[in-house]
């Protein structure tokens, strides 16, 4: 679905991602781990183009949407539609503050033609009611837990009907007690048959819902594998060294 | 001396409050004016293209290196001929006050988390649409106060203007002076009208920056 070859990408002098290679296939599960600053989150910023690479060549769904190679550069005309298809969901949430709750949600299908505004609301409501919020529809997102504002994070991209989700380290920034209710919600994402593509430092949680596991370190992908063979006996000694320092 | 003041007020009171008027009206005219060449220019340091960046900010850093005063007198002396003083001093004061105002704007926009716009564009919205529904009803609880003190710091800069009698309060200033010999006193009765118009103006501009930050 979803097709990287050879991507690279430099914040300045500074080599973020080194010739990256990879696959992900439709309904596929992927979660990326590595130690801070591998290069995981710029990897997956990568795959909507919210960071632009600088060079290699990313097919969604056999369409190329971001090639440089050789002199010949090209980027996906179409961004806004082409980021339709993907929902992303942050680490800080990314909430808009100076909205309700409801209004979130509706925000984007509506303005972006997705939706009529009475679909949009009726769609958040079903949203809200999947993940018992429905009662704080018309309050501000100042009154919402951290694990409540990510979940409606979450549901703000579902409303989009995405095809694929990022998640970029999505329970980093909770307190302990919140993590929780955020998997959960992810796992019912994932169950839900859509492909995604999450970076986390959860292991457990990676090691129970991936159908891969990608190992990153230093901008390169150290090693992609199944999660119980990657979590017990990793084939690369450098992926070992880093599971027996978190696990 | 006391006497002095209360006479001045008294007598002159019809003037002084034309004078006020004046200086009130001519600050929200720059005000309003300099909002609207502020958002433009503003625009123009934030687009893509180089040479519409270049221009912003170019009219930025010259109006801003200039003293207003030798503005005014480049504006009077181009403009007077055609049109009245007050309206050439406007379109000068507007001239200024749009380079500030477009630095203020900047500054509310640049004050919203990166991760606002990135979350909007994540969404499929578009870059002028993530501006409108997302940036800029973000930053505007900056943005509003921070020209309401702009709007104090004009009431007191129209007061250059009177170089060129335009009837505003220091103009009425030197009226009475000249008609009662009492220079002091009718500098320190204009004080006391330009100190009640900006302290009101900011304890009104303090109480809006409060019900903006409600929400918070």
């Amino acid at each position: 679905m979803i097709k990287i070859e050879n991507l690279s990408k430099s914040f300045g002098n500074l080599s973020v991602l080194k010739n990256i290679n990879l696959e992900i296939k439709e309904k596929e599960v992927v979660s990326i781990i590595g130690p801070s600053g591998s290069g995981k989150s710029t990897l997956l910023r990568c795959l909507n183009l919210l960071e632009i690479p600088n060079e290699g060549k990313i097919t969604f769904e056999n369409q190329v949407i971001f090639e440089h190679s050789n002199n010949h550069k090209e980027v996906c005309r179409d961004l806004n539609s082409f980021r339709n298809n993907i929902g992303m969901v942050f680490q800080h949430f990314n909430i808009f503050p100076n909205m309700t709750v409801i209004d979130n949600i509706a925000l984007a299908p509506i303005n972006t033609n997705k939706m009529s505004k009475s679909e949009a609301y009726a769609e958040a409501v079903v949203l809200l009611n999947k993940i018992g919020l429905i009662d704080k529809k018309d309050s501000f997102p100042n009154k919402l837990s951290g694990g409540q504002k990510q979940r409606l994070a979450i549901i703000r991209a579902l409303a989009m009907s995405p095809k694929v989700m990022l998640f970029d380290e999505p329970t980093s920034a909770l307190d302990p007690e919140m993590v929780k209710e955020v998997l959960e919600l992810i796992k019912y994402v994932a169950n839900l048959g859509m492909t995604v593509v999450i970076v986390t430092h959860e292991m457990r949680f990676a090691e129970e819902i991936s159908d891969r596991v990608i190992f990153m370190d230093e901008g390169k992908i150290v090693e992609i594998n199944s999660p119980n063979i990657l979590f017990s006996k990793p084939d690369n000694p450098r992926t070992k060294e880093f599971l027996s320092k978190v696990l | 001396m006391y006497l002095s003041i209360i006479d001045i007020i008294v007598n002159y009171f019809p003037l002084l409050i034309k004078g006020l008027g004046v200086t009130l009206a001519l600050s929200a005219i720059t005000v309003v004016g300099g909002a609207i060449i502020g958002f433009l220019v503003c625009l123009f340091t934030m687009s893509n293209s180089k040479i519409l960046k270049f221009l912003g900010k170019a009219y930025i850093e010259v109006i801003r290196g200039i003293p207003l005063f030798l503005q005014l007198y480049i504006f009077y002396i181009l403009l007077s001929n055609e049109i009245s003083s007050f309206v050439a001093i406007a379109i000068a004061l507007i001239v200024n006050s749009g380079a500030y105002v477009a630095e203020i704007i900047r500054a509310g926009i640049q004050s919203i988390d990166k991760g606002q716009y990135e979350a909007s564009r994540s969404l499929g919205m578009s870059k002028r649409k993530t501006m409108i529904k997302v940036i800029l009803p973000q930053s505007i609880k900056n943005i509003i106060p921070a020209i309401g003190n702009e709007y104090v710091t004009i009431i007191k800069e129209t007061s250059l203007g009177s170089a060129f009698f335009i009837g505003d309060l220091m103009t009425v200033q030197k009226q009475i002076g000249n008609d009662s010999y009492d220079f002091l006193g009718a500098y320190i009765v204009v004080a006391i009208f330009y100190f009640i118009s900006t302290f009101s103006l900011s304890k009104i501009i303090s109480r809006i920056e409060r019900a903006y930050k409600k929400n918070d």
